[in-house]
Formats: structure tokens, C-alpha cells, sequence
């Protein structure tokens, strides 16, 4: 398997899951059925995780082609500024939902769940609809380069695709070129979200595995959403990092890994800590024990972010055998 | 004139060249992946003892939070030895840096800081937690700002150094 097979694997999911989140959400809202709710905000998380590799895979399949004469190199620029449109705003959602659905795994007083607040379900639906339509220019695009059958000939070209071309080489110029500085201020920034992930996830998984036994759970899991804070931030700076130098990053192994990493270590983020799966830990009170299983969940969670850490410091070991 | 004979010396040395040079994954950028674990665990167990002083998750009882404190003084030995073990690697890159004096400066006034912390807030058992927040308030913001300014002075470490050894 080639790293252009990834984009073939991996590019179907976030518009689709986009679709049916979108479509889940507007039933569970018209329905108020908390579980419908659950399960729309956590695929609008889940599919903002598979969406980083997906486009960056896109990179490897772009350099596939430029051997191809056949192939536009115009229509794979527009739909990589589409895609990155498209992503950005997922991302958006993502992170809104991740904390929207943080709030169903509180166990609130007398054993009332917690529930989103309004704003979050209004920027959720806010968000998922510009991104369903980004989505939709993104697929559409992407079909284009292969799929020529499905071009409409004296259609004016999209205002969205003809902005979409020029997304990516104005966001890499002002990342690598335009200041020596920019640069540093996000890995500065890249660090900080370190900071956050590690201090309110790593500290709740550390009670949970029996160190600071004394500190009640659930107090401590209202951090969460600082570590949603933490990854979202990351994502951000990191998609600006990849724009910025694909080709530093596309095709090394360890930044790959890195990816499925964090994909593995968001989705135990999203499943264990922000669902209702957590609340029977959030009873736990100070000298409370933690079920073995939890312990599990906790330690892969914690080795899943430090093994994150290293890969990320390893990235630029790889690129003494590119060069 | 002493001073650069040390740090040609120190480069020059098995180990220095060990950790620059090997192959081995468990050189450099070993030792490089533990100094940003170290920041996460030392910086990462401040900010929640910060978080909360300053009221965030009020219902989390802090005086068990001391606790952390093992947390961060654990994560500052990782730091201590494998910056001391990076300083080794390239002494002249860090030596000439003005920067790297200004992150050693600010690294001293935090961890004094958290150490104020320790002692006004935590080892006051007759305290209420109303006046532990009051009485750490304005310590907790400062090692909020200081702690940045380590973790920024310490990236941009790898960005404004003028020699990257001593040949140049």
C-alpha cells in the first residue's frame, strides 16, 4: 500500500459522516432524543479525527499525478482549497460537539445527566451545515479529476472552487514565508495545547489509576474540555505546520504513524471521557477505587498522548533520509 | 577564552558526539521527546494547581491537590537531566544564546513561585479554602505568565541561535 492508496481509503468518510451527522443531528433535535443527540455530536468528533489523514493523504495522491498528463493540476487545486475549507470548518464542529457531548458524560446531582448547553447546539448545527456544503464542493471537485464524465462543460466555474485554488498557497505563504516568526509562535502555541492535553487528561487518568487518590473524580473531569481546548489547538497549528511544508511530512513514517495515533488516542478520548460511559467514574469520591477496566482505559489513554509527544519529536529525524 | 576551550572540550567529548551523531533512536531525539514530557508533566500538573486557585472546577477540594506537587518535581528532574544531557550535545549553541539565559532566569523564578504556592497555600492546614484562593491569587497568575514565557523561551530556542558549534 502505497501512501496515495490512504486518500482512496480515507477520503469517503468525512463527507458522508458530515451527511448523515448533519442528517442525525436535525432528527435528534426535532425528536429531543438525547441518545440521537449522543450519537451525532460523537460522529461529528470521530469524523473531524479521520479528516486530518484524510487530507493529508491528499499530498501523496497530488504528487501521483503530476506524472499524469491527463489530469488537471487546476481541479486538484481547487478541490484541495475546498477540502481545506471543508476541514477547517469540521474541525469547528468537532471540537464543539467533543464538548457539547462532554456535557452528557457529567453525572449531575441526584443522577441527573447533564445536557449541552444552547450555544453549543446552536454553533454545532451553525457549523455542520457550512460544513456539509463544503463537504459537498469538496467531493464534487475531488470527482472532477478522475472523473470527467461528470463535468458540465459551459458551467461557470465555481466562485468557491476559484477561491478554494488560491486557499492553500495564501495560508502556506503567511505561514513559511511571510514572517521568520510565524512559524515559532505556532509551534509555541503547538506546545502550549501539549500542555493542556497533558495536564487536564493526563492528571484525571493518573486519579483514575490510583495516584491522588484523595481528589474526587468528577471535579477533576470538569478539565476535559480544557484538553478538547489543548487538541483542537493542536489540530490547528498542526494543519498549518502540514500546509505549510507538505512535503516534510507527507510521506514520513513517523508523522504517519503520529496520525493514527491520534486518531486511536481522540476516539478513547471522545468514547470514554465524553460520553455517558463515564459517568459511574464521576461518583467516584476521594479514596475511591477505580474498576480495573477504567484503569485500562486510563493507561492506554495516557500512553496513547506520551506516545503522541514522541512521535511528534521524532518527525524531523525522519527527514535526514529524505534529503 | 577559558569559557569557549570548555565548550570545545564538552563538544568534543564521547558523549556529546554520541548523542549528536548516533544512528541509534535513542540519541538525540530520545532524549529530545523526554525534555518535552518532562515540560508536560512539571508545566501541565502547575497549571491544573493554577486553574483551580483561580476557581476553576471550584468543587474539586484543593488541598488534596498538593499531591501534584510530586508530579512536577518528578517532571523538573526529567528536565534537569535531559536538558543537561541537550546543553551537552550542543553547548555552544545554548551558550551564545542570550535566549537560553533568559529561559534559565525565567525557569527559576517559576519553580520559586510554585514553591511560594507550596508554602502559603498548602502547608497551612488551618487555612479555608476561600483563603487558600484569596491568599494564592495573584502567585497563581504569575506562574501562569512565567510558565509561558519558559515554554516559549525554550522553543524559540531552535530558532534564534547564531552558532550551532564551535567550528561555526
Amino acid at each position: 500500500m502505497y501512501s496515495a492508496h490512504y486518500h482512496l481509503l480515507l477520503n469517503h468518510w468525512p463527507i458522508i459522516g458530515t451527511f448523515i451527522g448533519l442528517a442525525l443531528f436535525l432528527v435528534s433535535l426535532s425528536a429531543n432524543k438525547d441518545d440521537l443527540k449522543q450519537a451525532s455530536l460523537g460522529l461529528f468528533s470521530f469524523i473531524a479525527l479521520l479528516a486530518i489523514p484524510a487530507y493529508m493523504s491528499g499530498n501523496a495522491a497530488q504528487e501521483f499525478f503530476r506524472e499524469t498528463p491527463k489530469v488537471s493540476m487546476d481541479l486538484i487545486q481547487t478541490h484541495q482549497g475546498a477540502a481545506l475549507l471543508a476541514l477547517v470548518f469540521l474541525e469547528i464542529t468537532g471540537a464543539i460537539a467533543l464538548i457539547g457531548l462532554w456535557e452528557f458524560s457529567r453525572a449531575g446531582k441526584k443522577s441527573e445527566a447533564g445536557r449541552p448547553a444552547g450555544w453549543i447546539v446552536a454553533s454545532v448545527l451553525l457549523f455542520s451545515i457550512v460544513t456539509s456544503v463544503l463537504m459537498a464542493i469538496t467531493g464534487n471537485t475531488g470527482g472532477e479529476i478522475r472523473h470527467p464524465e461528470i463535468i458540465v462543460s459551459n458551467e461557470a466555474p465555481s466562485s468557491v472552487g476559484a477561491a478554494g485554488a488560491k486557499v492553500v498557497p495564501f495560508v502556506q505563504y503567511y505561514v513559511v514565508e511571510y514572517s521568520n516568526w510565524i512559524w515559532p509562535i505556532l509551534e509555541d502555541l503547538h506546545f502550549i495545547g501539549l500542555i493542556l492535553i497533558l495536564g487536564a487528561i493526563g492528571v484525571l487518568n493518573l486519579r483514575i489509576l490510583g495516584f491522588l487518590k484523595q481528589l474526587p473524580v468528577a471535579p477533576l473531569h470538569r478539565f476535559i474540555p480544557w484538553g478538547i481546548a489543548g487538541v483542537f489547538i493542536n489540530v490547528i497549528t498542526g494543519i498549518l505546520f502540514f500546509i505549510g511544508m507538505p512535503p516534510f511530512y507527507a510521506d514520513n513514517p513517523d508523522f504517519q504513524l503520529k496520525m493514527v495515533a491520534i486518531v486511536i488516542a481522540g476516539t478513547n478520548l471522545l468514547l470514554f471521557y465524553c460520553t455517558s460511559a463515564f459517568r459511574p467514574l464521576a461518583r467516584l469520591g476521594p479514596g475511591d477505587d477505580a474498576p480495573l477496566s477504567a484503569k485500562f482505559v486510563a493507561a492506554s489513554s495516557l500512553l496513547l498522548w506520551i506516545a503522541i509527544v514522541f512521535l511528534g519529536r521524532y518527525i524531523p529525524s525522519f527527514e535526514v533520509y529524505h534529503h | 577564552m577559558s569559557f569557549t576551550l570548555i565548550m570545545k572540550a564538552v563538544e568534543e567529548s564521547g558523549l556529546s558526539v554520541w548523542i549528536r551523531d548516533s544512528p541509534s533512536i535513542f540519541a538525540y531525539w530520545f532524549i529530545l521527546s523526554f525534555h518535552a514530557l518532562g515540560m508536560g508533566m512539571a508545566v501541565g500538573a502547575s497549571v491544573v494547581i493554577d486553574f483551580r486557585i483561580l476557581g476553576i472546577a471550584r468543587d474539586l477540594p484543593l488541598s488534596p491537590l498538593k499531591g501534584l506537587y510530586r508530579i512536577i518535581w518528578a517532571g523538573f528532574w526529567v528536565q534537569v537531566v535531559s536538558g543537561i544531557l541537550l546543553l551537552i550535545a550542543y553547548p555552544t549553541k545554548a551558550l551564545t544564546n542570550p535566549d537560553f539565559y533568559i529561559k534559565l532566569t525565567l525557569i527559576g523564578i517559576a519553580i520559586a513561585v510554585m514553591k511560594m504556592i507550596q508554602n502559603r497555600v498548602f502547608s497551612d492546614s488551618s487555612l479555608t479554602e476561600p483563603a487558600m484562593m484569596l491568599k494564592g491569587r495573584s502567585l497563581a497568575v504569575w506562574s501562569l505568565v512565567l510558565w509561558l514565557g519558559v515554554v516559549t523561551a525554550g522553543r524559540l530556542l531552535a530558532y534564534t541561535f547564531t552558532y550551532i558549534n564551535y567550528s561555526g
